[in-house]
């Protein structure tokens, strides 16, 4: 396997009690990539991206990120479930934003943002902060430091959520709808964030619904349906040319 | 009426030595029985919501067995039952110029350990109230479980949980004079003594009443102060339902 594979992620099945929403998928991402997971509702997208920091367990096939296997350890060849502190440190490598944002209620943007690095990193509290605002700079939201959740639009939280997961220091960063809770006139904000974050060079999963991001954006498109990947390749080759009927009924459903 | 002015009013004004005593005995009671019931209370809570099927189990118990019997057969059965078996004798305990009775003791451990089994539901109610979402972020972040409690879902269960927690040490105030029945002389057991001497029943047990209701007024002008203070400037948690139209209807 070449070093350059970031995450990369072989036969995995889920299932959800009867139900198997992934089916022996297999899914690997380079350094630098921007990758955008499209599929209808139910497709298993968002399974697959929270299955990438354990966030979901896998029933088959394995998740390796940065060369780590995520969620189990080998003992005599067999895979058992690793202890919760050690899947708490496999995490660290990999920030999410959610669909829902998820910023700390209790504390406002700049602890939100410091807190991670402070108590998981290492960082003193001088320099986590000061490494918060340059971060809420970078999201376009330095004078919003003292903000509570609560005080902030949908935008503006996602953007500090942003700011949260790349305080890590992460080497990817998973987005799971990030812009569907949103009202319209702030998902221009949000999308204006990642886009900057893309050229950036940062490694990027996305599952999102905007097509205008994922054509725009993504080095590559990846479809599924029905809990396989259908269909992958260059977003003007899937959105220009797509071969699979299932991925021509999305795009006909979507851009119309 | 046969009522003695002057007889309850110096009772209330200028109650007796052992009468301050007794209120004493109260405070520090319920105080340090209820600081240990959130304590033990939340190994309780954590152990019902562990995933450790033993541990959950044992708390379950626990809470089941502390919840269907009443206090006053547990504070006999931790001091009297538990000498009479031979199997625990409170000794008094003697540090410096202070004596810590035996039943004052086992009045104070019966008290927690009662307190420890309604504060856990109350815990386990505050965390599962806490969003989803909070627990996840903090995970992807990378947050082990101690830290996630710690930072992000207690101190949010805490604004949660604030006002079943002042409720809970309004029982514990009066709870008390339960621990009359093993000899430990709180205000109840002060009043009995007096009582028996005086036959001033009506004066002297409106005074104790009129103790308590200080008491426990008292404690609802700090709880009313606390609710605006955690509320205050940090409109952190979405208000859950229970607060929110409590709010309204101030």
């Amino acid at each position: 396997m070449s070093d350059n594979l970031l995450i990369e992620a072989t036969n995995i099945d889920k299932w959800f009690g009867p139900v198997k929403v992934l089916d022996d998928v297999n899914f690997k991402v380079k350094r630098g990539e921007v990758v955008v997971l499209i599929g209808p509702s139910g497709s298993g997208k968002t399974t697959l991206l929270r299955c990438i920091n354990h966030l979901e367990t896998v029933q088959n096939g394995r998740v390796v990120v940065n060369g780590k296997l995520i969620g189990y350890r080998e003992r005599n060849g067999r895979l058992v479930s690793d202890r919760e502190a050690n899947i708490a440190v496999q995490r660290r490598d990999v920030g999410m934003v959610f669909q829902r944002f998820n910023l700390f209620a209790n504390m406002n943007a700049l602890e939100n943002i410091s807190l991670a690095p402070q108590l998981l990193r290492g960082t003193s509290k001088a320099d986590a902060q000061a490494q918060a605002r340059i971060l809420l700079a970078r999201v376009g939201l330095p004078e919003k430091e003292a903000a509570f959740p609560v005080e902030l639009s949908g935008g503006q939280q996602q953007r500090v959520a942003i700011a949260r997961a790349l305080a890590m220091q992460p080497a990817v960063l998973l987005f799971d709808e990030p812009t569907s809770a949103l009202d319209p006139e702030m998902v221009g904000e949000v999308l204006s964030v990642m886009r900057d974050l893309a050229s950036t060079g940062m490694t990027m999963v996305v599952v999102t619904h905007e097509m205008g991001f994922a054509r725009q954006v993504a080095d590559r498109v990846v479809v599924m349906a029905d809990g396989k990947i259908i269909e992958e390749g260059p977003p003007e080759q899937i959105f220009s040319h797509p071969s699979h009927p299932k991925t021509q009924s999305l795009l006909a459903a979507v851009l119309h | 009426m046969n009522f003695n002015w002057p007889y309850f009013w110096a009772q209330l004004i200028t109650p007796s030595g052992a009468f301050l005593q007794g209120l004493g005995l109260t405070i520090i009671m319920s105080v340090s029985a209820q600081l240990l019931g959130f304590i033990i209370g939340l190994g309780v809570a954590f152990g019902r919501m562990s995933s450790n099927k033993y541990f959950s189990f044992l708390a379950a118990t626990y809470i089941w067995i502390i919840r269907g019997t009443p206090l006053l057969v547990q504070i006999v059965f931790i001091y009297t039952g538990l000498a009479a078996a031979g199997i625990l004798r409170f000794e008094d305990i003697t540090i410096g110029d202070i004596t810590f009775p035996g039943n004052l003791q086992a009045g104070i451990l019966a008290l927690a350990l009662n307190e420890a089994a309604y504060m856990a539901e109350i815990y386990r109610a505050g965390i599962s109230a806490v969003d989803r979402g909070q627990f996840e972020a903090a995970k992807a972040l990378g947050m082990p479980p101690i830290m996630l409690m710690r930072y992000i879902v207690l101190p949010q269960a805490f604004r949660i949980i604030l006002l079943p927690i002042g409720n809970q040490f309004n029982i514990m105030l009066k709870n008390t004079t339960l621990v009359s029945v093993i000899g430990v002389s709180e205000m109840l057991l002060v009043t009995e003594t007096i009582n028996s001497a005086t036959f001033r029943t009506f004066e002297l047990y409106s005074v104790l009443g009129i103790y308590f209701l200080l008491l426990t007024s008292l404690w609802n002008i700090f709880m009313a102060w606390a609710e605006r203070h955690f509320a205050l400037g940090r409109p952190a948690t979405k208000s859950p339902p229970a607060l929110a139209a409590l709010e309204i209807a101030k």
